[in-house]
């Protein structure tokens, strides 16, 4: 039993390096995706803040979600990781912070 | 003589009746109506839950034929003026832009994407026909939700690629010979977008896709999203209104003419409309041509869309985007969605629509 734990633990952690680079990047998602498609639904298709969190909602949890309305900024946190899209004009819409 | 006359002038004033274009507006028919159409609504505009988003979602539903609006619903918070998000439909569009780039004489479609891309130096032997028909041989995951981790398109919208997507997209390896293999591929969209930018230079790129398509069509408020690189999100980012979308399905479904000019080349209208040699049926959701959707047979297999006629295409984006062009039934369609599941069937909604129109 110990054995095949052994082995089990080794075949994870080859695999998290195999995967290292997806793996670090996974939990950037969840924020990512929701600041830059509300960002879109809100200052894009102009429909109204109720139906774009609605809009953007997915299995995974987000926190701190605020959007200041002047600069059209729309900031979220989510697994650890922030991001924050941002309304540039009426042709180039919304766009995810570097 | 007289006769002779006026049946010259009935004969004229025929032949300009007979072909409808939009202007500032489009030109609007009587509406149908009937138990047909009840039953297409009750396919597209079934009762929605926003709270579970399950089933068939429809945002708007607008048809053309023969240049005039004879049908046109949306569901909230969706209206006429909703610069829509078209997800890969973009795809098909930049294609369009493309077509008319090709027309001005800026590349052929043989020409490496290299020539317009220095970053793909890893692959030389790509094509701007190859990217254009998904056959860069690039190792790219297409999936959205279903495998997050693995997904390229997910790491390229919002994670290591969203600052120079077509950056992002070259730096792959390669898993096929260019042109030899079919894999939808988001990526090889981006690459296109890329290279545009050095067809057309770079002071004129930012706006190329209006001054070339969207303002002759008389498109007033498109928006492409690009990336830090200032790219166009040609796989993912364009946003139209239904009734502006079907501008360029009827640019489509006229061969490429808009009123008297020839925007697009015909032999660029009739690469788009090619099925792409080495697609094995079942691949995908329909046939791929150069970045246009086929309703073609292919291998002995049934079309994808049995009901609808062999000659229609399509522009198809993620969570049930769609514009359906059916040169021979004068018919262009815009579905826009927000299908969560996978519900929504192409070949049903088509069969509703035949059902609905045909008198």
């Amino acid at each position: 039993m110990r054995r095949f734990l052994l082995l089990l633990l080794v075949v994870l952690l080859g695999w998290g390096w195999y995967e290292r680079e997806n793996l670090w990047a996974f939990p950037d998602i969840i924020s990512a995706y929701t600041a830059k498609e509300y960002c879109s639904c809100r200052y894009v298709m102009k429909n109204d803040a109720g139906y774009c969190r609605g809009y953007v909602k997915q299995w995974l949890p987000t926190s701190g979600f605020t959007d200041d309305a002047s600069s059209k900024t729309i900031t979220v946190s989510g697994l650890g990781r922030s991001h924050s899209a941002q309304w540039l004009s009426e042709r180039q819409g919304c766009r995810l912070n570097p | 003589m007289f006769k002779g006359l006026s049946l010259f002038l009935l004969l004229i004033s025929l032949t300009v009746r007979a072909e409808q274009w939009p202007g500032e507006q489009w030109p609007i028919a009587p509406q149908i109506t009937g138990p047909a159409v009840e039953a297409l609504e009750s396919y597209a505009f079934a009762p929605r839950n926003d709270a579970t988003r399950e089933g068939i979602r429809t945002d708007a539903l607008l048809i053309v034929h023969d240049g005039q609006i004879i049908y046109e619903r949306y569901a909230a918070p969706t209206t006429a003026q909703t610069p829509h998000l078209t997800w890969s439909i973009s795809k098909s569009l930049l294609a369009t832009v493309l077509g008319v780039a090709y027309g001005e004489g800026r590349f052929k479609l043989d020409d490496p994407a290299l020539k317009f891309y220095p970053a793909l130096d890893k692959h030389p032997a790509i094509t701007l026909g190859h990217l254009l028909n998904w056959a860069s041989g690039l190792d790219w995951q297409e999936d959205y939700e279903y495998a997050p981790l693995k997904s390229s398109v997910v790491a390229m919208l919002y994670t290591r690629g969203h600052r120079d997507m077509a950056a992002f997209t070259a730096a792959h390896d390669s898993y096929a010979a260019a042109g030899q293999a079919f894999r939808y591929s988001s990526g090889d969209s981006n690459l296109l977008a890329a290279a545009l930018k050095t067809m057309v230079g770079p002071e004129r790129y930012a706006d190329y896709p209006w001054t070339a398509l969207f303002e002759p069509l008389g498109i007033r408020h498109a928006v492409w999203e690009s990336d830090a690189s200032g790219t166009f999100v040609a796989s993912s980012y364009a946003y139209l209104t239904a009734r502006d979308l079907a501008r360029v399905g009827l640019l489509m479904a006229r061969g490429g003419r808009w009123n008297d000019r020839q925007l697009l080349p015909e032999d660029w209208v009739a690469f788009n409309l090619k099925p792409f040699a080495v697609y094995k049926a079942q691949q995908d959701e329909a046939v791929p041509g150069g970045h246009w959707w086929l309703n073609r047979p292919v291998d002995g297999a049934p079309s994808p869309w049995p009901d609808a006629p062999p000659d229609t295409f399509a522009a198809l984006g993620h969570w049930g985007q769609a514009l359906y062009v059916m040169p021979s039934e004068k018919l262009v369609i815009v579905r826009y969605g927000d299908d969560r599941d996978g519900s929504y069937k192409h070949n049903e909604l088509l069969k509703r629509v035949l059902q609905a129109v045909r008198p």
